[in-house]
């Protein structure tokens, strides 16, 4: 069938799916301890409710309502964009702007990583895959193999040691040094504010503190993306249009590439789109091992303070990520592939 | 009498001519008679022994490369740490959860890798910790595993409504990240590892049945589905001793990858201190000396690099596993 065609029945698909997780969100955050009408009231001002105030406060929240109307109060509320405000994190402050606070950061090192990782990757994959069983291949593999086992917060914690004190040439920690100021807020992306403000120092600055964690991020996901690049490769190589190419007298530079790597990217692809919604969605050990507050660390806070919108609103945030993430892969596969139409 | 004697002259020509033609054929087969089992029936059914065990033969020699050795080594090494910790371990389980002076000591004869926040010995730490992430994270893939083959035989094998019903919950279920799961059901219930333990096995299921669903597909397919029906076995009978058998081998090669992954995933729940912290575990040890790093590096390194080698190990044999397994090889 055709393209669009396709698209239209994926797109379709997500629609249950996301409901799905909507439901299961909403079963286990009701699940959670706490009543959310009391923290709310905390939060405002009045620390020690009597019973009056936290009945009209649930009234008004729609809390004694019957739960399948809470259930679409829930869904209703999530799509409109009231997403309601913090209780625990920053009393007050609504919960979109508070994701949009930290937002930035984990998309800053969800970006950098996955482009070195790709680019990287994918050449040392034909690399280890055209030299195959040499001393180059054996090297990488085990690199990668490395890189697939390790804890991404042991090597975190590695580098710390052995590249901010042992021989301190990184900062160690957080996005930014001290003495600095931030840059005043135009986008909310720290390197594109500090472009826009003109102290190129904050931007070095900035990129020094975070190129340890996206040597860890880049490190990890490289892995992966290699084992597959090469695996696919070699699937690929031993076909017969390989050796019809070489017979027509290819080049062998164009046989790899435009021959061979074409077909081999399509499995890598989704291996990167996974990877891309896995860093999105926050990368929170290594944000926890490097003090990066971004949106891993945003999840995990307001689960264990019973955030109850923080987690609402970020949780929703993160399947949507994850579902268009699946998307965009499906579809790229789609468009390299005819043959995936079904 | 002179009968006699020319019967027995015939006998004895007779004798000297079969003793000859006993001798001439020797003579003549000696070379395949010294083969061993050089005899025609016998050699038929040797032939058909050493074709069957041709392909395990070759299956065993092709897993003997380095990597695949030293990861079976290692998981050796593990599992002997697991069920022997208190031999290889200089200190017992009741100083590894007690308190003690001497804290953060540095490694010295006693104690080889030095001491943690609470004058325990690392060492010690290390070798009792292999028993927790193993005994978590061998059940929690039983679960994965034997939900997922059973549910995706089922899906593949019925297809219609079944499988489009399983599929469609498997999607849903995968795209939830467990990671948050595992905090909410740590928050509700409190950090009972038995119920991180089922919700990541329920977790794993849909990636099972995905995968042993598309070669179940292919499978049924073939000639001696068919060939079974016709001799009458029943529809269990046929997805589990007939199709099941030759559809699992993407589940043992995704079985050891996923211990690691298990391991890691623990290692991660209880480095950001949301584990329970009661057990001995090499994320709990990392999460207690992180403040440390600097000064005390061996209390929180140490471990780390524990996990590293033991999904390392796992790793290893999966990927001798897979490059063994592989149907394109066949011929090498």
């Amino acid at each position: 069938m055709s393209l669009i065609k396709y698209i239209f029945r994926r797109v379709l698909i997500i629609i249950p799916e996301l409901f799905g997780a909507l439901t299961l969100t909403f079963i286990l955050s009701r699940l959670m301890p706490g009543n959310p009408a009391v923290a709310l009231l905390v939060s405002r001002g009045i620390p020690k409710p009597n019973p009056n105030i936290i009945a009209q406060m649930e009234h008004e929240l729609g809390l004694d309502l019957p739960i399948i109307i809470q259930y679409f109060r829930y869904l209703g509320e999530l799509f409109t964009g009231q997403w309601g405000e913090s209780v625990v994190i920053v009393r007050q402050m609504p919960v979109w702007d508070l994701i949009l606070q930290f937002l930035p950061f984990t998309a800053d090192l969800a970006i950098f990583s996955i482009i070195i990782a790709s680019y990287i990757g994918i050449k040392i994959g034909v690399i280890s895959a055209t030299h195959r069983n040499k001393a180059r291949d054996t090297i990488f593999r085990f690199f990668a193999l490395v890189g697939v086992s390790v804890p991404i917060f042991f090597m975190g914690m590695l580098l710390q040691y052995l590249l901010g004190y042992v021989i301190p040439i990184f900062p160690t920690a957080s996005y930014k040094s001290i003495e600095y100021k931030s840059p005043p807020r135009v986008t909310g992306f720290y390197m594109i504010d500090s472009l826009i403000s003109g102290k190129l120092y904050l931007v070095a600055d900035y990129l020094v503190h975070l190129a340890l964690p996206i040597f860890c991020l880049a490190f990890v996901t490289l892995a992966g993306i290699v084992r597959q690049t090469r695996s696919s490769m070699l699937e690929i190589l031993e076909q017969d249009y390989i050796r019809t190419a070489r017979a027509k007298g290819c080049k062998e530079k164009d046989v790899i590439h435009s021959h061979a790597l074409k077909n081999a990217l399509i499995p890598t692809v989704t291996i990167i789109g996974l990877n891309v919604a896995g860093l999105l969605t926050g990368a929170v050990l290594t944000e926890t091992t490097f003090g990066i507050y971004g949106l891993g660390r945003l999840l995990v806070d307001s689960i264990n303070l019973t955030d109850y919108w923080v987690l609402n609103g970020v949780v929703f945030l993160m399947t949507l990520i994850y579902l268009c993430a699946n998307l965009f892969t499906d579809v790229i596969y789609a468009i390299l592939d005819p043959r995936i139409r079904y | 009498m002179q009968e006699y004697q020319l019967e027995i002259e015939e006998i004895d020509q007779k004798k000297e001519r079969s003793l000859q033609k006993i001798f001439k054929w020797f003579l003549k087969n000696i070379k395949f008679l010294l083969i061993p089992g050089s005899r025609i029936e016998e050699l038929s059914r040797r032939e058909i022994e050493y074709e069957k065990n041709r392909s395990q033969r070759k299956f065993i020699r092709r897993l003997k490369s380095v990597l695949t050795i030293s990861g079976l080594i290692i998981i050796f090494i593990i599992i002997t740490l697991a069920v022997f910790p208190q031999w290889i371990s200089p200190f017992s389980y009741d100083h590894i959860t007690g308190i003690h002076p001497s804290a953060w000591g540095r490694p010295n004869a006693i104690n080889i890798l030095g001491r943690t926040a609470q004058g325990r010995d690392v060492f010690g730490r290390l070798v009792f910790g292999a028993r927790t992430s193993l005994t978590i994270a061998l059940p929690s893939i039983a679960i994965s595993v034997m939900g997922g083959v059973v549910l995706g035989v089922l899906a593949a094998y019925y297809r219609g409504w079944l499988d489009s019903i399983i599929m469609r919950v498997s999607d849903v279920i995968f795209a939830f990240p467990g990671l948050v799961l595992a905090l909410v059901i740590i928050k509700i219930w409190g950090a009972r590892i038995e119920y991180i333990l089922l919700v990541w096995g329920l977790l794993g299921i849909p990636f099972y049945a995905r995968l042993i669903r598309g070669n179940v597909l292919q499978a049924r397919a073939l000639p001696y589905v068919a060939a079974a029906k016709v001799a009458g076995a029943g529809n269990w009978r046929i997805m589990f001793r007939h199709i099941l058998p030759n559809t699992i081998q993407p589940i043992i090669i995704s079985f050891t990858f996923d211990i690691g992954g298990v391991i890691l995933g623990l290692a991660a729940l209880s480095y950001l201190g949301l584990g329970d912290a009661s057990l001995v575990e090499w994320g709990n040890d990392i999460s207690f000396a992180r403040g440390n790093l600097y000064t005390a590096p061996w209390a929180s390194l140490w471990p780390g690099f524990m996990i590293l080698v033991t999904v390392l190990g796992f790793m290893l044999v999966g990927d001798g596993l897979r490059d063994a397994l592989d149907p394109r090889l066949k011929n090498i």
